[in-house]
């Protein structure tokens, strides 16, 4: 498996180089460290969702709630916010209160999931609605300004360490987490073994339901980051701001690698996709491209990449079949 | 001896159905033991609780090493070291071979403890090296061949240290050489002290490696005998409950020619092929798994459409391209398997059965006339004796034998001239088997041409007029069944490498 993975993941890193150079050609602005600087931090949101995503879409599962919990979760730290007095410890309780309720999200989508064995597609649309529609309620889609948070937390979303913003750390913190969990957990194995073959997994006393709440659980955890993460990046809570987002999440664990159907997918491979998105986003920007010519190509580069890893499969299928027969 | 697994008075009661009744089987350590039964004689009932998935009625007694033993769910049969190999054999395409075999147990049981990859890599070695094959630990499962996917499941079960280990079908995805392989891993496990419990419908190859044989009918205990005390006709006069007459077919006269093939190839599946077909005629095609046959059969009926070579169909030139052209031009397929690619299993046998023919169903306005489909799904599931006879009932609730004759029934309604069959009795017990020998044998007399691929012998002989034997890709030999015998086609089918030799120089 590391062999095919190692490949799939050479490959989008050859189409991430090649993009990059086309944009150098057209505009070498973006070469600088401050432009690729702003592409990692503008895309760390991106990143942490879809790290998440990965591992539900291991499963043959998904989420299509995630952008709506991390907006309700912002909503809550941003009011939250307004009554932390300017200490640090505001900052822990921030992370606190945001982890705890994009968890306790999370948590509710695996209920349904695993008690009543629902589709998560199905699950997730119902909570992707109700979520969206009592934020609407809640904020009547209002603005809320960063002037009235905590200097503290201000101070936080432009701390910077080597000159890389806190915001880039987060992700790669998380991602490396979870890469270890993967790797190095049995929770981690199990997930691809989900993935791979859910009846043998049951045979072989591989808890489903644990499984299934963990990785909801965690996707919450880590929308819960997002959120706070989001709010830092725009200084702001803006409760639709993130309207339709999960499609481009799950865009960029596909691209990364991951099979829709489940069993393969790696955190290396979605990084790597969530890097192609943003690369892309900023060289559209760069060469003066109309914004809504953006999810055109967005949506072509999904087609083309998950094309080239069927036929790819089909390829190596082939041979293993002519082998057979001789 | 004392026994390893003693399992007595086994009953079980689903709603409706007794399914097991006062059933035993006592398993010595280190024997091979055959449990033998018609489809639906209570084997996998036996063997289900036999894994903690289902759970016996009051009274059972199930004891190990003569001690009673409680086995409520899966994960207690394997702690028990029992392990069983199910006939899809539960692997994890994704997932390296090391993995395949260390989940589960070498990994840990709880869910956030830590994956020591160095212990995965030598317990996986380990067990492999006891399977006697070397294979690349990394590789993903999906990778391999069935074969070797199987020594894995097997690998898998040595690392759980298992002392008894069900085998459900171990061969019918085997090539005749894989199968001498799985044979000696046998033997090899047998030294080692583990018991195997054997499951298979294919009673020459189970002499080969039973020591003893528990045969269930009816979800009866009918008895235990040592593979010394008995032969084969007795098993299945004991398993069907009566003695089993060898049906001799009349053999009838042949009519016009329906298929001419006429060199036929296709890189990397067959080459050279030349037959023809008659109508009323069964030409069976056989050869070890993997000769090109099912490649074959599916070129001529344009599924895998040929590089070269012609086909002449009722007389006039014919390229097989698609699936819809030959069926409409009247030629069926029945594939090999018959649950993915024969039987919509979720749906009903009427529509499962009419799905060929909807076209002449409709009214004219263009919906389909449910009376009269439900009159022909009545028609076939009373001439081709489909039971239970429930039109409603969805094809995954019937035997494998029933779901053949439904995919049977699904083409006939189309009256083709041409008929291909590809295994048609896999899995399928002995008196379905029987039925659905005389049901092609009447559908030649009928007049329709048929070619039957399997690979077992008795079928071939018994049923067939004509027999070819295909060896890498090309026919070796040709018989009328009249006069061939098993060890002629055997021989051809397994011809040695040195022939081959001099066969390609020759040829050259």
């Amino acid at each position: 498996m590391k062999n095919i993975l190692k490949t799939k993941e050479l490959g989008i890193g050859a189409i991430l180089l090649l993009v990059c150079i086309i944009i150098t050609l057209i505009n070498p602005v973006f070469l600088t460290a401050d432009n690729l600087a702003d592409v990692l931090k503008a895309n760390a949101v991106l990143g942490i969702l879809a790290v998440g995503m990965t591992l539900i879409i291991i499963t043959g599962g998904i989420d299509v709630s995630v952008a709506a919990v991390t907006s309700a979760v912002a909503v809550a730290i941003g009011h939250l916010m307004l009554y932390l007095p300017d200490h640090p410890v505001s900052l822990v309780v921030v992370f606190a209160a945001a982890v705890f309720a994009g968890t306790l999200l999370g948590m509710i989508n695996g209920f349904f999931i695993v008690k009543f064995s629902i589709p998560p597609i199905v699950v997730t649309l119902g909570t992707l609605s109700i979520i969206s529609g009592a934020l609407l309620f809640i904020t009547n889609g209002n603005y809320m300004s960063g002037a009235n948070f905590p200097e503290v937390f201000t101070a936080f979303s432009k701390y910077e360490i080597f000159g890389i913003s806190i915001l880039i750390y987060i992700l790669l913190f998380f991602s490396l987490i979870t890469w270890g969990i993967l790797k190095y957990t049995v929770i981690g194995r199990s997930i691809y073994a989900f993935g791979g073959n859910s009846v043998s997994a049951v045979r072989v006393g591989i808890s489903m339901k644990k499984v299934q709440y963990f990785i909801y659980g965690y996707m919450g955890f880590l929308a819960g980051i997002a959120a706070v993460t989001q709010t830092a990046y725009i200084r702001a809570v803006d409760p639709n701001g993130l309207l339709g987002f999960e499609l481009t999440v799950i865009a960029a664990v596909v691209i990364g690698g991951a099979s829709i159907l489940g069993g393969n997918g790696s955190i290396a491979g979605t990084l790597l996709g969530t890097l192609l998105l943003g690369v892309m986003q900023n060289g559209l920007i760069l060469a003066r491209v109309d914004s809504y010519w953006q999810n055109l190509v967005t949506g072509t580069v999904i087609i083309l990449a998950v094309s080239y890893d069927h036929l790819q499969k089909k390829r190596i299928d082939a041979q293993t079949a002519q082998i057979e027969v001789k | 001896m004392n026994h390893f697994l003693e399992m007595r008075h086994i009953s079980k009661t689903f709603p409706g159905v007794k399914a097991l009744h006062d059933v035993q089987l006592l398993i010595k350590p280190g024997e091979v033991h055959a449990l033998i039964g018609e489809n639906g004689a209570g084997k996998s009932t036996l063997m289900k609780i036999l894994a903690g998935v289902l759970q016996p009625d009051d009274g059972a007694e199930i004891k190990l090493d003569g001690e009673a033993a409680a086995i409520e769910k899966p994960l207690d049969a394997a702690e028990k070291g029992i392990s069983i190999i199910y006939q899809d054999l539960s692997l994890f395409p994704n997932l390296s071979v090391a993995e395949n075999i260390c989940i589960g147990k070498t990994f840990g049981r709880s869910l956030f403890s830590r994956v020591n990859w160095k212990t995965v890599r030598e317990t996986a070695k380990k067990a492999m090296a006891e399977v006697g094959v070397k294979l690349d630990l990394n590789t993903p499962a999906e990778r391999l061949s069935i074969a070797k996917q199987q020594m894995v499941a097997i690998a898998r079960a040595i690392a759980f240290q298992s002392k008894l280990i069900v085998m459900d079908e171990p061969t019918s995805a085997l090539s005749n050489t894989e199968i001498e392989m799985l044979y000696r891993i046998i033997e090899n496990l047998k030294a080692q002290g583990i018991a195997i419990i054997f499951i298979s419908h294919k009673l020459n190859e189970l002499f080969k490696v039973a020591d003893s044989f528990t045969v269930l009918r009816d979800g009866n205990y009918i008895g235990t005998y040592e593979s010394s005390e008995i032969n084969e006709d007795k098993l299945i006069a004991l398993m069907v409950g009566r003695e089993l007459v060898k049906e001799k077919y009349e053999k009838h006269p042949t009519g016009d020619s329906l298929l001419e093939v006429k060199c036929l190839s296709k890189r990397g599946n067959f080459k050279n092929v030349s037959f023809t077909l008659k109508s009323g005629e069964i030409v069976g095609i056989t050869g070890l798994v993997g000769s090109g046959r099912t490649e074959l059969v599916q070129a001529v009926f344009g599924l895998n459409p040929p590089d070269e070579g012609e086909i002449v169909l009722y007389g006039k030139p014919y390229k097989p391209v698609s699936a819809e052209k030959s069926v409409k031009l009247g030629i069926a397929y029945v594939p090999e398997n018959r649950q993915r690619e024969g039987v919509v299993l979720k749906q009903s046998l009427t529509n499962n059965m009419t799905i060929t023919c909807l076209e002449k169903l409709k009214y004219r306005i263009g919906l389909i006339d449910f009376s009269q489909e439900k009159r022909l799904a009545e028609y076939y599931m009373e001439s081709l004796d489909i039971r239970p006879r429930i039109p409603e009932m969805s094809a995954e609730q019937l035997s494998g034998g029933n779901q053949q004759k439904v995919v049977l029934a699904k083409w006939m309604a189309i009256h083709p001239r041409i008929l291909i069959i590809d295994e048609p009795t896999n899995g399928i017990d002995v008196g379905a088997k029987s039925e659905i020998h005389r049901l092609l044998r009447n559908l030649a007399k009928e007049g329709m041409g048929i070619i039957m691929v399997s690979s077992e012998l008795p079928e071939i002989l018994n049923v067939s007029d004509r027999i070819l034997v295909m060896r890498h890709g090309r026919i070796h030999g040709e018989f009328s069944a009249a006069s061939a015998t098993q060890e002629m086609i055997m021989s051809v089918a397994f011809k040695g490498k040195e022939d081959e030799k001099a066969e390609s120089l020759q040829n050259a």
